[in-house]
């Protein structure tokens, strides 16, 4: 598989062994205007600035890294697991929500879980070319969305975190897992910069190019390699002070995103 | 030909303590056991006069030789607590994690605690403080049975040696903290995991820039009825935090009578003299409190004013419990 996007440089280096209907799926699920409502979220970008003022003159590049960290050794290895095997979905979102330790964070994960689950269910799944060979992540698709319904009213309810629901549908997608993780990054990456830009930190010029640049691929491929491998029982927080800055966003005076 | 001496049963490190029930209601120290580098020092329990009746507080104080590990010291410590103990954990000053020959060669601690019913524990240590080039890995289990147990843990580490320049410049540090739901029936259930991951390795990003550039930071988690005051006045501090950004556009000087309100308003201004920094939360039935501060001693000062304002571990647990945070 192609490991140097970004896309808009992969024309010398074509990706070889992405099929077609792979390389749609990519695109589709890539795209910024898939309904999952990431752009309301800053991942803490706001309150990071909030913290640094004056802000530093260039903010993004100290934030962007550590940002991506956060979510990469916490979130990858759940995304890994649950693209390998979907029957363990409700265990890792389970897991992943008691890992989950700030209700700002939280918010942000589960509404674009369940929003991506909704679009699963409304949009792709009639679409879907039934790649998989056992059908396990279709049925723990249903399963899980089931369960999210019924077990509302429990102690400990399905959550519907974004990670593990990203994994399983990748996988009945037919996107291979590497691609998964480094799409969800991406995305992440991608939701950071354009709330930088709402938030005038820089302007769409300059944004286009951090994610065109290769400082933000090289950096998508480390975290890949050094938090793929790691299990479940390992993933957690690498960047302290994102638990700080996306914990205190509720402190804020004014706010423009909800993380 | 077989040793005639039977063999030792007890490894490097570890440890067992055990607060039984001495029927009908008396918590006693069963079992106090240590390995060298690990001991355990049990000072006599006091008793605290409630308006709910008098309990029995147990107090063991974790100590290490040397005041930490060097590398390849491991300490395994395994608590049981009976119905209706309440034991304090201490610490004598911060642990010391020294430098290690090499990266593989790891300090390690590791603590499982299994609760039964109505059992207490509240252990606020002193940090950990790594020094340069050590490795430090860490996991604290606490296995509860159901929603009457109660514990509050600290666990929180420093930046090493300030004195001799020493900012967040060791090889590695770890520390996982699980809370179980161990019912007496049915499947084992993960109630929380606090996992910290700091390596100096793979990345170009240096640590203290992951901390934003701060001396010391912890988690605080409080469990059951035992701290679930506790809990709602750390959540409740924190929603009457000041805004960020917020200007006052009164002109008039506001003058505080209400003697909380001036408490408040002074810790509020030591904090920000401190560059202290925190959140608190309820997570899945418990509450979750992050803190970050320039030096141990603003934290120190934070916990001690938080909680005694509140004051229920005082009452439930004796002000001893606040030991390592003087």
């Amino acid at each position: 598989m192609h490991r140097s996007p970004p896309p808009t440089s992969t024309t010398s280096n074509p990706p070889t062994t992405t099929s077609t209907a792979a390389l749609h799926t990519l695109l589709l699920l890539s795209d910024s205007a898939l309904p999952l409502g990431s752009f309301a979220f800053s991942s803490g970008l706001e309150s990071y600035l909030a913290h640094h003022r004056p802000p530093p003159p260039q903010p993004l590049n100290t934030f962007l890294p550590l940002s991506l960290r956060s979510l990469a050794s916490t979130s990858l290895p759940y995304l890994r697991s649950a693209h390998r095997d979907p029957s363990l979905l409700t265990s890792l979102d389970n897991d992943l929500d008691a890992s989950t330790l700030c209700p700002v964070a939280r918010r942000a994960s589960t509404a674009q879980g369940r929003a991506l689950l909704g679009v699963w269910e409304r949009s792709l799944r009639a679409h879907h070319v039934g790649s998989e060979d056992d059908g396990s992540g279709v049925k723990a698709l249903k399963a899980f969305s089931a369960q999210l319904r019924a077990s509302a009213g429990d102690a400990y309810p399905a959550a519907g975190h974004f990670a593990p629901v990203w994994g399983v549908v990748t996988r009945v997608m037919g996107v291979g897992e590497r691609e998964a993780g480094y799409v969800f990054l991406f995305a992440a990456a991608r939701a950071v910069v354009s709330a930088a830009v709402r938030a005038s930190v820089m302007g769409p010029y300059e944004a286009q190019g951090v994610l065109a640049g290769r400082e933000l691929g090289g950096l998508i491929e480390g975290l890949l390699g050094e938090f793929w491998d790691v299990q479940v029982e390992g993933a957690g927080q690498s960047v302290p002070a994102v638990d700080l800055w996306v914990g205190r966003h509720e402190v804020l005076y004014s706010r423009i995103f909800n993380s | 030909m077989a040793s005639p001496f039977a063999s030792s049963t007890s490894l490097p490190g570890l440890g067992t303590i055990h607060v039984a029930l001495l029927p009908p209601t008396t918590p006693v120290l069963q079992t106090l056991s240590y390995q060298y580098p690990l001991k355990l020092i049990a000072p006599d329990p006091s008793t605290l006069r409630t308006d709910a009746g008098a309990h029995l507080v147990h107090t063991v104080f974790l100590l290490t030789y040397g005041g930490g590990l060097v590398a390849g010291d491991t300490i395994d410590l395994r608590i049981k607590l009976s119905h209706p103990s309440r034991l304090v954990l201490l610490t004598q000053g911060s642990t010391k994690i020294f430098k290690t020959p090499t990266r593989s060669l790891v300090s390690g601690q590791r603590l499982v605690v299994d609760f039964e019913p109505g059992a207490a524990l509240c252990y606020l240590p002193d940090p950990v403080q790594p020094y340069a080039d050590s490795v430090f890995e860490q996991t604290q289990v606490y296995n509860v049975p159901g929603p009457d147990s109660s514990l509050c843990v600290c666990d929180w580490v420093s930046e090493g040696r300030t004195a001799r320049g020493e900012k967040w410049s060791f090889y590695k540090y770890t520390s996982k903290n699980e809370v179980w739901l161990v019912p007496e029936e049915g499947d084992r259930k993960l109630i929380l995991r606090d996992n910290v991951l700091l390596d100096d390795s793979g990345n170009v990003a240096p640590i203290a820039g992951r901390i934003d550039n701060l001396g010391v930071f912890g988690t605080l988690i409080l469990v059951g009825p035992l701290f679930k005051a506790l809990g709602e006045y750390f959540v409740d501090e924190f929603k009457r935090l000041p805004r960020i950004g917020n200007r006052n556009w009164d002109d008039t000087k506001e003058v505080m009578t209400d003697s909380i309100e001036v408490a408040r308003a002074r810790r509020q201004k030591q904090e920000t003299k401190d560059g202290l920094l925190w959140t608190a939360a309820h997570v899945r039935g418990l509450v979750l409190v992050k803190f970050g501060a320039r030096e141990v001693e603003g934290v120190k000062q934070w916990l001690s004013t938080m909680i005694k304002a509140e004051g229920s571990i005082e009452t439930n647990f004796g002000e001893r419990a606040l030991l390592c945070l003087k």
